[in-house]
């Protein structure tokens, strides 16, 4: 391979750089990146420096590194407040590992079976009233959706029983919050960001009564609840009470428009690709056709759903942008990144590769995959890789077994009209998201 | 000469891989296989796996191979034998 050569990439203008072109759209501004530079395309974000790192061995050094030379916490300094003060990037590495693991501790295989069967009952009463055909923003409705799923799961059926509108509209407050102009400036949104911290004040006092309801009464709940109360730190203090509510809102933050939004996207595609779609039903009719449960191993193993799953996010990675900020110069074959400048690792332009992915924009649920875990990157990669990755993957399993078993669907609008939007830093469908469903026969 | 008597066929152990620089500790491997995968918690750094066998015995192969498959971070793999 020859030695990277590093470009930057045209189009600065005075004073902000490629800001403006970024903020339009960074999934597509990535790309151009790509296209025009290469491997390695530096850019300017109003007086940051960035470089794009692309291909698999890139991504590779970037995920290997340590958090010491690499680190996260700058470049997402802007989730403190969304987060809390002692949460995640808010606290010193070392505590924010330990609270990554007290996450992982909630996602564990035996935890997961329980998770199933919850996500599968959720899908159900939804459903319940859908009657034999119909017509829905589907935006909307996986958003209501994966709410009651990840709420019902993570927090309990008593958090999930009080689960009103009034929730899902306090995590868009904080969502609006994260859009690319939070990255420039973070205090210069006043009136989206005092929407944030109240939206903030008020989940922080919704889950605290939670917690104490939960503290006070008895009995084992096989939930990521019960895991933080019963948490400790190695040094074997428990989480506070604030600590907790951080934790909720981070795991329920971080899983909540990425999988809302990768089941909009795998419903737009299984309606755009009918033959796929049909294939897909009658792979899960065969799993459940004994009326099983849907069940925990069922849902571990459903090649055909996977792989329509596997391209969805290929394809349309709900996180286009990975960003860390240089501590110690950081050689990539030769190359030097200097301290001071963010490295970024963009799966958006990482599956769009025509070498590793010939025709990169074309959706095929039957292209081979590149067997290199840095090839294929939708929830990152190394030890930042996303810790809800296998419970994110089992919730959408779940809910499109649920859904095909009943229905098929098609789109309303003309097929190209559905596209990528990014009105914040998740990559989404444009609204409205409308489709048909009619109950299969 | 005495006819060649074939050896007593023994299937060969399992040999992992483990690709610690990755590891994020999610313990998958330990629920799959618990004799063969411990995950422990480090002060200050990230929780990773330690193998309590390196060549687990061939009647662990299916643990083994649940392990490598569902590892959240695909940290594991299996170094077969050419």
């Amino acid at each position: 391979m020859a030695d990277p050569v590093r470009r930057v990439v045209s189009g600065a203008k005075p004073g902000t750089g490629h800001f403006e072109e970024f903020l339009a759209n960074p999934a597509r501004f990535m790309l151009r990146a790509w296209e025009e530079c290469g491997e390695v395309a530096e850019f300017d974000l109003g007086g940051s420096t960035n470089v794009l790192l692309v291909g698999p061995a890139a991504h590779e050094a970037v995920f290997r590194a340590p958090d010491e030379q690499l680190s996260p916490s700058e470049p997402y300094a802007y989730m403190v407040p969304v987060f809390g003060e002692g949460i995640q990037f808010g606290a010193p590495v070392a505590v924010e590992r330990q609270q990554v693991k007290m996450q992982s501790n909630a996602l564990t295989p035996r935890l997961m079976r329980g998770y199933a069967e919850i996500v599968a009952g959720e899908v159900e009463r939804r459903i319940a009233d859908w009657g034999d055909a119909g017509e829905k923003d589907f935006y909307d409705e996986f958003k209501e959706l994966v709410l009651r799923t990840s709420t019902h799961c993570l927090m309990g059926p008593e958090f999930r029983s009080k689960l009103t509108g009034e929730f899902g509209a306090l995590f868009h407050d904080l969502e609006m919050a994260v859009s690319p102009a939070s990255i420039l400036d973070p205090y210069g949104q006043e009136e989206v960001f005092a929407r944030r911290d109240a939206a903030r004040r008020r989940l922080s006092e919704i889950i605290t009564e939670v917690v104490r309801e939960r503290r006070s009464g008895a009995g084992e709940h096989p939930d990521m609840l019960q895991s933080f109360l019963r948490a400790t730190y190695t040094d074997g203090r428990p989480l506070s009470e604030d600590e907790i509510v951080g934790m909720v809102i981070w795991i329920m933050f971080a899983g909540h428009h990425t999988s809302s939004n990768t089941s909009t996207w795998t419903l737009v595609e299984l309606a755009r690709h009918p033959d796929h779609a049909e294939k897909i039903a009658r792979e899960v009719e065969g799993i459940f056709a004994g009326g099983d449960e849907l069940s925990f191993a069922a849902l571990r193993e459903i090649p055909r759903l996977e792989r329509f799953l596997f391209e969805v996010l290929r394809l349309h990675p709900p996180l286009v942008t990975l960003m860390r900020l240089v501590k110690r110069d950081f050689d990539f074959r030769g190359l030097t990144i200097p301290a001071g400048e963010t490295v970024v690792v963009s799966p958006y332009v990482a599956h769009r590769m025509p070498d590793l992915y010939p025709e990169p924009e074309c959706f095929d649920p039957d292209r081979s995959f590149p067997d290199d875990v840095f090839a294929y990157i939708p929830f990152g990669g190394g030890r930042r890789k996303c810790v809800g990755n296998a419970f994110a993957l089992l919730q959408v399993k779940a809910v499109f077994c649920a859904l095909l078993q009943r229905y098929e669907f098609e789109l309303v609008d003309p097929a190209d009209s559905y596209r990528e939007a990014m009105p914040s830093l998740i990559l989404r469908t444009t609204e409205p998201c409308r489709l048909r469903y009619r109950r299969r026969s | 000469m005495p006819a060649a008597v074939p050896p007593p066929f023994v299937s060969p152990p399992v040999r992992i891989v483990v690709d610690l620089e990755l590891c994020q500790g999610h313990a998958v491997c330990q629920e799959e296989a618990p004799t063969v995968f411990r995950v422990r918690e480090r002060a200050g750094g990230y929780a990773r796996v330690e193998l309590l066998q390196a060549e687990p015995p061939d009647v662990l192969r299916a643990q083994v191979l649940a392990a490598v498959r569902y590892c959240p971070n695909r940290v594991l793999s299996i170094l077969e034998e050419k």
